[in-house]
């Protein structure tokens, strides 16, 4: 009798009813973000797929943006049944606050869908499309149908490999936009070389190897395509655990049931990257959290931070924030201390990895965490839902969580060897790029803390304005910032008046066109450079400059950047013969800050639609927007 | 014990085939219920399999295409 491997936990408890309950309450009241931390809580507890189910229904039960899910559209084109993954996409998705809508190709039709531009996945407009192949489907040869080399057999040629996936790649990019996850092939569980495999230039590891070598090259050739890799994902679990012989025999389907999480939790990384929620701010609590024991009872050389278990556990986890913070994650503390206990801590411990200027924002009091919580959101000008906050107590986690549904909750695992395992496994800050602005992000806000003694230190906004020295550099969008610009149309979100997101591929996309111009602004001042922090895109349209995208990192407000954009717009504007400048407005809950941006620069409104949109004119013949004096202005367009 | 192993059972086939429990009888079967279809029938065997820790071989698949075989078959395992 066959085995089943890893069974899931003890069927659906009372709990886990009780769990139910909850989520199809707070569904019923409109709570998504109370009902997506239930949802969280049960599928930790039960990740069967009973749950996977419900939870796809619960988040197929209702009109996606009346629940305040972002509505998001997923290709899936393989070369096995991925049809029995769509519960676990569904639901986890949904925990993260998109409501995904599958577009799904028939059974191996992968090549024919990508090469026929009339296909139905080029007609489901997909927001993003998945390649998922299995190595043994695409090159059998280096799987169950492999030979040993020999003169008889030559090993497999690799360059036809790498003329289709090339030709597939460039096929799909000449006809859509939508940005594309490819997985990677994992080695094969079966080696028929035995133990000889490893050493044979021509074995079936190396083969895999190499065929993965020509897949990244391939993929690094398109804008835009992304590589999943499956090959890691179907390590850590372990082959044994991940593959299901029976059912890929049975049904075409070789993933486990109990593995189709880690696949869904896998993409929704990349889901929630592309849709503008990746998490910018990492709270963190400091007692049993950067280090073992409390500070306030044990003092310093009490606490457990340094080289012997569990102190070393702690050192680790330090490193892994200290990684998230140089790839442009912002660190803050929100830790119930004397401020003294603490400070003593950053400065004297000599095992402390983090330093007191790695944290952009520093509450330690004894008033509630939520308080803190959103002190550091008002501070830091970011959104709650954009931050994580870790903490090992239960009660703090709970009470944030009421208090807060929004902010996403890590609750640490009670061994602090777990600790950095469980911070990185959902990815909460992961992006689709990494620009030189995220490596300095948090030197950033130091920059920007600086600045903003200036402003109280001034005698009137002008007088500010000009101390700053601002020097504004405005370039068009080319190859080495694009994907700084794609990034900002990605996640900002206040100052934003249309809030369209964008892939890198599109964006390219409209570089090749003459009538849109897009431009980016970068801004320096006497504390630093900010780099590029602004993003303007505008098409000629008749005789009217029509603004699609004109946003400023939240960084940068207040300072008057957006009036030199649209100043140098109205120059533009003038150059190319155009006599209106027009922009649209699309009121968000989040985009207050931006509302009244062309009113208060002289346009009229033109339009106002049923839904809140509005459209406003600038008649060129008779109104200009002057620049600000108090700007040094580099241009190259 | 069999009160409870049918309710559980029940329970598992309402979450799979979207159905509520007071509906699935001893005459509910692939032939009645549209929403067992070949994907779905996979799917409850799966959701079995991990409900009561046990597993069945794919020739066993075929022999629990209705309310009564499935009960049967789950019983057989345990």
């Amino acid at each position: 009798m066959t085995e089943t491997k890893a069974p899931a936990a003890p069927q659906t408890s009372t709990h886990d009813s009780q769990l139910r309950d909850a989520i199809t309450a707070q569904i019923k009241e409109r709570n998504l973000d109370r009902a997506i931390q239930y949802a969280r809580l049960l599928l930790q507890a039960q990740p069967s797929l009973r749950t996977l189910r419900f939870l796809r229904r619960i988040a197929e039960s209702g009109e996606a943006p009346a629940f305040g899910l972002r509505p998001f559209r997923v290709a899936l084109l393989s070369s096995f049944s991925i049809e029995f993954a769509h519960d676990a996409l569904i639901a986890h998705s949904f925990i993260n606050g998109i409501a995904v809508k599958i577009y799904q190709s028939g059974f191996n039709t992968f090549r024919q869908e990508l090469l026929d531009s009339n296909s139905g996945l080029y007609q489901s407009h997909p927001d993003l499309v998945i390649l998922a192949v299995e190595g043994e489907d695409w090159e059998p040869a280096a799987y169950g149908q492999y030979t040993t080399p020999s003169t008889e057999f030559p090993a497999i040629p690799l360059e036809p490999f790498f003329k289709e996936i090339a030709g597939l790649l460039q096929q799909f990019r000449a006809t859509s936009n939508a940005p594309l996850l490819v997985h990677n092939f994992a080695p094969p569980v079966a080696r028929l070389l035995g133990i000889l495999d490893i050493k044979s230039r021509d074995g079936q590891s190396r083969l895999v190897g190499r065929l993965n070598d020509i897949l990244y090259e391939a993929c690094s050739q398109v804008t835009d395509i992304h590589l999943l890799d499956y090959a890691g994902l179907v390590a850590r679990h372990g082959a044994v655990n991940w593959y299901d012989a029976r059912m890929r025999l049975y049904a075409h389907a070789p993933i486990h049931q109990s593995m189709l999480g880690a696949l869904a939790k896998e993409y929704a990384k990349y889901c929630r990257a592309l849709v503008g929620l990746s998490r910018k701010c990492l709270v963190l609590d400091l007692d049993n959290t950067l280090w073992g024991g409390i500070i306030g009872e044990e003092g310093l050389s009490g606490i457990q931070l340094g080289p012997h278990y569990p102190g070393n556990a702690f050192v680790e986890f330090q490193r892994g924030i200290l990684a998230l913070r140089n790839r442009g994650v912002i660190l803050a503390i929100a830790s119930k201390n004397n401020p003294q206990d603490v400070d003593e801590v950053f400065e004297k411990h000599p095992f402390m990895v983090l330093k007191h200027t790695d944290f952009a924002e520093f509450q330690v009091h004894w008033e509630p965490k939520s308080e803190s919580l959103a002190r550091i959101a008002r501070k830091l000008n970011i959104g709650l839902d954009h931050l994580v906050f870790v903490d090992d107590n239960p009660a703090e986690c709970e009470h944030v969580r009421t208090a807060l549904p929004m902010v996403t909750v890590l609750q640490l695992p009670p061994q602090p060897e777990r600790y950095l395992e469980s911070l990185f496994e959902d990815g909460w800050f992961d992006t689709l790029s990494l620009s030189e602005e995220d490596q300095k992000r948090a030197t950033l806000y130091e920059q920007r803390d600086q600045a903003e003694a200036l402003r109280e230190a001034s005698a009137d906004l002008e007088t500010y304005y000009r101390d700053l020295d601002m020097v504004l550099t405005l370039n068009p969008v080319n190859p080495e910032n694009l994907a700084r610009a794609a990034q900002l149309t990605q996640k900002t979100n206040q100052f934003n008046v249309t809030t369209q997101r964008y892939s890198d591929a599109e964006i390219a996309h409209r570089m090749t066109d003459p009538d849109w111009l897009l431009i980016t602004a970068a801004v320096a001042d006497r504390f630093g450079d900010n780099g590029i922090v602004g993003l303007v895109m505008a098409r000629l349209n008749n005789e009217s400059l029509d603004i699609d995208t004109f946003l400023l990192s939240c960084r940068i407000i207040g300072r008057t950047v957006e009036t030199a954009m649209l100043a140098h717009l109205c120059e533009i504007a003038n150059r190319q013969g155009a006599m209106q400048l027009r922009g649209t407005i699309i009121p968000t809950a989040k985009n207050i800050p931006v509302r009244d941006l062309f009113k208060r620069h002289g346009f009229t409104p033109e339009i106002e639609e049923p839904d809140g949109t509005s459209i406003w004119r600038l008649e060129l013949s008779n109104a200009w927007i002057t620049w600000p004096a108090w700007f040094k202005v580099k241009k190259t367009c | 014990m069999k009160e409870n192993l049918e309710y559980l059972i029940k329970q598992v086939m309402s979450d799979i085939l979207n159905l509520s429990p007071d509906s699935i009888t001893d005459d509910t079967s692939v032939d009645n219920t549209e929403s067992w279809d070949s994907a779905n029938h996979i799917q409850l065997v799966i959701a079995l399999e991990e409900e009561f820790s046990i597993s069945f071989d794919p020739s066993e698949f075929e022999a629990m295409l209705s309310y009564l075989d499935v009960l049967q078959m789950v019983q057989s395992k345990l």
